[in-house]
């Protein structure tokens, strides 16, 4: 069960990484709403990136260091875009505002449920 | 390794910035819109136009945006008869600057939305990290 829990805390560290990442693409592609010629950027699917990042290191002695701080390698593509203005840009405002929305409740879920998890570690070892 | 977030508030903060400068343009050409020469035949104001460009920041790998150059609008000058302006050529025409008020305020109010935006992925990005730092509190 332990362990069930742990593994989870790191699967919403990594989904909180991807996360982060994508605000920061939603964040370039505001700042340029108005950029000729910027086209809009997003991130891969979370299930792409989680292959890639792999949930933790191989270890064949107890003394080895299990994998730390993993950089995510979060993948960028162009998204789909709803419209395109004359100038040669594909941002739209309401498309990134509705994508930042997504990832705020995406977010907010996670650390509820990382806190849920840890209140009941805590009250399983207080006992 | 770089803190996604903190990118964003930068990026952010280079948005908020690149339209504010935009607002000050747009102020310019509204203020300046019946600036005439003071010698006849004189030039009166030119319009100034702003442009953006991305630019990818080396140390985070962010997305920012900057202004590329503020130039001058190179539209003709409207023209207006007045032998009595000091500024009326020998046929008692005036040139008038080529700033056009509807196109302006179309502007400003594109730079302000633009504005709101950027404002709100900085209040998102703030959110999120205060959302990080609760998960220590309240244990």
């Amino acid at each position: 069960m332990a362990l069930g829990a742990v593994q989870l805390f790191g699967l919403i560290s990594r989904h909180n990484q991807w996360l982060a990442a994508r605000q920061a693409t939603l964040a370039g592609n505001i700042a340029n709403a108005n950029t000729p010629g910027f086209k809009a950027l997003d991130v891969e699917d979370f299930n792409q990136t989680l292959d890639t990042m792999g949930l933790s290191m191989a270890t064949t002695q107890s003394a080895h260091m299990t994998s730390g701080a993993t950089e995510a390698p979060v993948g960028v593509r162009q998204e789909d875009p709803w419209d395109v203005t004359h100038s040669g840009n594909s941002v739209s405002l309401e498309q990134e505002l509705i994508k930042a929305g997504e990832v705020n409740r995406a977010y907010r879920l996670n650390t509820s449920i990382a806190k849920a998890f840890h209140r009941m570690l805590l009250t399983a070892t207080k006992a | 390794m770089f803190d996604p977030l903190e990118a964003t508030l930068q990026i952010g903060a280079s948005g908020i910035q690149a339209q504010s400068k935009r607002m000050r343009v747009v102020t310019e050409n509204l203020a300046n819109a019946q600036t005439t020469g003071k010698t006849p035949g004189s030039n009166p104001y030119t319009r100034k136009t702003i442009s953006f460009e991305d630019e990818v920041d080396d140390t985070t790998g962010a997305n920012v945006v900057k202004v590329s150059g503020i130039d001058r609008s190179r539209a003709p000058y409207r023209t207006e008869y007045n032998p009595g302006h000091p500024a009326a050529d020998e046929k008692g025409y005036v040139k008038l600057p080529n700033v056009d008020m509807l196109v302006e305020l179309a502007d400003m109010r594109e730079a302000s939305r633009s504005y709101a935006a950027n404002l709100q992925v900085v209040k998102q990005a703030r959110e999120l990290i205060n959302m990080t730092i609760d998960l220590l509190r309240s244990t």
